[in-house]
């Protein structure tokens, strides 16, 4: 069910809501437990099974390896089985067709593809129950001993398809005891509607231009660089939007969930840029593989041979295509480079350093965004001109009038300068007045403004469900 | 005061959001969208097979956004904040100029004209080619002919597609009508021509087949308003329009044989002024076979006509030459058994199809 759309914001969430104030506070979790299976299985009800054996698997192995963490062998032993189990599972469905069609090029053979549809989440729900299984056997947490808390930890509906990814201890605390204030609430509304409208009426006008242009048949090089900025801007709205309202019903809810983005279109580094962008995943490659490889602690090749492990996994983790790991080592020797030579200067923030991000960034998301290499390289080919196209296009021209409006909002809002205004205005008396109002109406209109669009049918999917 | 904001927010967003909810809850289902021309989606049937295959997911997304409350209302905010909010340049595909609505027909679909060129030349060859006919080919442009190059809309290459259809149908003459045509001969609101403006076209298409028409109508108003088909799709607050009709003593003296229904009447369905398309009152609209006879002719000419809806208008405007004139719509009867239904021989045959069509032909058959 996406967050985005009619049946989740005026049928699921109201019962939802209904359901989770009125049961008494021991039911709660129970209640926000069969509400996410519910919303986990409303479109896909098959893959709950897998879901559930990731929280088994959780469970029981979480129970194991504290029960065994002071006998060495046998804790290691569990702990490489438990990880397995998980990796194999996600493995078995994400990478399954990527591995035979690779080993049928090298090999000349014609094993049959597996065609398996991925379900929704696994690679989020996976890596909360890796990080879950994984703090219990280095100690850093307690194994839940109530199945209703970890099973909440792993399907919590509002981060459990898209992230962030949260660590249990983060929220270990919550799922005893956590409260709920009119405060909270209120910064709930106001984040996830927030997120809603980046959602609605950012990301998803920018994915229409970037599906009118893989679809025009009038291309010029112009409307390459059209494309390539709308989408970095999709991307970016459409996770980050995701997020917001992830975190938001977090808030209604009573819990407090991580940052997953913070502004990362106004680094001044690509080191930067990633600890502004899907910074739950960024954390988790840190803390569960960078840094036990041996992180910078080590000798200089063995620290550039980490980071490029890391950034390779990293884009492996996007999806299960050359594409993606191409796009992971692009961001690896970006790393490395600003580590060896770069990241000094690019500390003094110019102007420069924000044109170089942006540039590099634009070109990482035209490869993340292909369907292959070859599709990925002639896109790139072609915004600098060396494909034959002519510079600019009848299409171009209308489509970039059409949408520069949604273009500039986005980049506007890409910045943390809303925020700042809205602050400032806040911060004066008249407008700390006027805002006492005039903000609970413009977080109602963006709903309403928002649902306008649901109800209109327009393009909506979540960029982040397939990873 | 931070706290004021607070429970105001929670109030107020909480109150708007459970109106909402209750309203697309208990509100009873509707079963058409006359802005939009068309059912609405009703709550699907639940059973296993219908959640294991994903129907029912989907069928009730498309209920709740269907039947959601004021849904008119937020297509229209919806529109607005296209339009003034964002400055785009179409809404869903349509878009405006100059006061008229029109839809963006872009870009020209090859395979499309392709395909109807050669379901044509298949009626030719199965049908016509050994009779004695004589075959014409008349183009209808849509509105961006006239808007999109003046306003800065794409809009398909309107002269290949005449080009491929001509090189295609060698063995039709063609009778231009892009002169006599402008944009004022549409309606603001709908995709159609306006009968009482295409009288010149009428003319100029007779011509091309060798008959002269009077001209000679009388106007007459329908009292019921018009809102064409791109008045729901646009979701703005259009201005109401009117359809005028022609009349004369040989279009009065006309009897219409509907074969879909089995019917027959005149010229003009006036049941239909007051139905969800009131164009339908041009012979009844979407038929798949119409004959038009005219017994105030004297002679045995006859005129078939391969048409979509722009034919219903302008049709009844070319009866006054011929006895007999039927028209045939095969995105409704299939043309493999149109000898089950008519008798090729000794007849002008004219292929009048609008580009809007051609250019997604895929309904020919």
């Amino acid at each position: 069910m996406l967050f985005s759309s009619i049946p989740f914001l005026f049928w699921f969430l109201p019962c939802v809501l209904l359901f989770y104030f009125i049961v008494p506070r021991g039911l709660k979790n129970t209640a926000i437990l069969f509400s996410s299976l519910f919303f986990y299985g409303w479109g896909e009800p098959g893959y709950i099974v897998w879901l559930v054996t990731a929280i088994a698997t959780g469970y029981v192995f979480g129970l194991l390896l504290e029960r065994f963490r002071k006998r060495d062998k046998i804790s290691k032993a569990l702990f490489v089985l438990s990880v397995s189990i998980s990796l194999a599972i996600l493995g078995y469905f994400k990478y399954s067709d990527f591995f035979i069609s690779n080993l049928n090029i090298m090999t000349g053979s014609s094993l049959p593809l597996l065609r398996l549809a991925l379900p929704i989440g696994i690679s989020f729900y996976t890596f909360q129950v890796l990080s879950y299984m994984i703090d219990i056997y280095r100690g850093d947490a307690a194994a839940q001993k109530n199945p209703i808390d970890l099973a909440l930890y792993v399907v919590l509906f509002p981060q459990l398809i898209a992230g962030p990814i949260v660590r249990y201890t983060t929220i270990a605390g919550q799922l005893k005891e956590r409260s709920l204030t009119v405060e909270k609430i209120a910064l709930g509304i106001r984040r996830f509607i927030i997120g809603l409208g980046k959602k609605i009426m950012v990301a998803n006008l920018l994915g229409e231009l970037c599906g009118i242009f893989r679809e025009s048949k009038d291309k010029s090089v112009l409307f390459f660089w059209l494309y390539a900025v709308a989408y970095s801007l999709h991307i970016y709205f459409d996770f980050s939007g995701y997020s917001d309202m992830a975190i938001g019903l977090g808030k209604i809810f009573g819990f407090t969930f991580p940052e997953n983005f913070n502004y990362p279109y106004i680094s001044a580094s690509i080191t930067e840029f990633w600890q502004r962008w899907h910074m739950s995943l960024g954390s988790w490659f840190r803390d569960y593989v960078y840094i036990p490889l041996g992180g910078n602690r080590v000798c200089v090749s063995r620290h550039l041979f980490n980071i490029f492990v890391v950034w390779m996994l990293t884009g492996f983790w996007h999806g299960a295509a050359w594409n993606f790991i191409v796009w992971g080592i692009y961001f690896a020797f970006l790393l490395i480079i600003e580590k060896l030579w770069l990241l000094k200067s690019l500390k003094q923030k110019r102007i420069w350093n924000h044109v170089y991000v942006i540039f590099l960034v634009i070109i990482s998301f035209v490869i993340f965004d292909a369907s292959s290499i070859g599709q990925a390289f002639s896109y790139i080919k072609a915004m600098f001109g060396a494909s034959g196209y002519p510079l600019v296009s009848k299409e171009f021209l209308y489509y970039f009038r059409s949408y520069g409006g949604v273009l500039v909002v986005a980049m506007f809002a890409a910045t943390p300068l809303p925020k700042k205004v809205w602050s400032r205005l806040g911060a004066t008396p008249v407008g700390g007045d006027v805002l006492v109002i005039a903000e609970p109406l413009a977080i109602l209109a963006m709903l309403v403004a928002c649902t306008a669009y649901l109800v209109d049918g327009s393009y909506n999917p979540f960029l982040y469900f397939r990873f | 005061m931070k706290k004021y904001k607070d429970i105001i927010c929670v109030a107020i967003v909480g109150l708007v959001f459970a109106c909402l909810a209750l309203a697309a809850w208990l509100l009873p289902s509707k079963e058409f969208s006359d802005s939009e021309r068309r059912k609405l989606a009703q709550v699907p049937k639940l059973s296993l097979s219908s959640i294991e295959d994903g129907s029912f997911v989907t069928k009730f997304e498309s209920y709740t956004q269907d039947q959601f409350p004021l849904r008119d209302t937020f297509r229209t905010l919806k529109a607005f904040l296209v339009y003034n909010v964002f400055g785009q340049l179409d809404n869903n595909g349509i878009y405006m100029a100059d006061g008229y609505a029109a839809k963006l027909e872009y870009p020209l679909n090859v395979s499309s004209v392709n395909h109807a060129a050669d379901r044509f030349g298949y009626i030719y060859e199965t049908f016509l080619a050994d009779k004695n006919v004589n075959v014409y080919l008349s183009i209808v442009p849509d509105k961006s002919y006239f808007l999109a190059g003046r306003y800065g809309y794409p809009s398909m290459d309107y002269e290949k597609l005449f080009a491929i259809m001509q090189g295609k149908m060698s063995y039709a003459e063609y009778i231009d009508i892009t002169g006599t045509l402008d944009i004022t001969d549409y309606y603001k609101t709908d995709t159609h021509w306006r009968q009482e403006k295409v009288t010149d076209t009428a003319a100029k298409i007779a011509a091309g087949m060798g008959v002269t028409l009077s001209g000679k109508y009388s106007e007459k108003v329908l009292e019921h308003p018009f809102y064409g088909v791109y008045y729901g799709q646009s979701s703005l607050p259009l201005p109401t329009e009117t359809i005028h009709y022609l009349t004369n003593d040989i279009l009065d003296g006309c009897k219409v044989t509907n074969y879909e229904k089995g019917t027959v009447g005149g010229i003009y369905d006036m049941q239909k002024a007051a139905g969800k398309d009131p164009y339908e009152i041009f012979l009844s609209g979407a038929v798949s076979l119409i004959t038009i006879e005219n017994p105030n002719y004297q002679n045995s000419r006859e005129l078939i006509i391969f048409r979509d809806s722009y034919g219903s208008s302008i049709a009844p405007l070319l009866v006054e030459g011929y006895s007999k004139v039927t028209l045939v719509d095969i995105r409704y009867l299939r043309a493999d058994f149109l000898d089950k239904f008519i008798e090729f021989n000794d007849q002008d045959v004219l292929f009048l199809f609008s580009t809007l069509v051609l250019n997604n032909s895929e309904t020919l058959t």
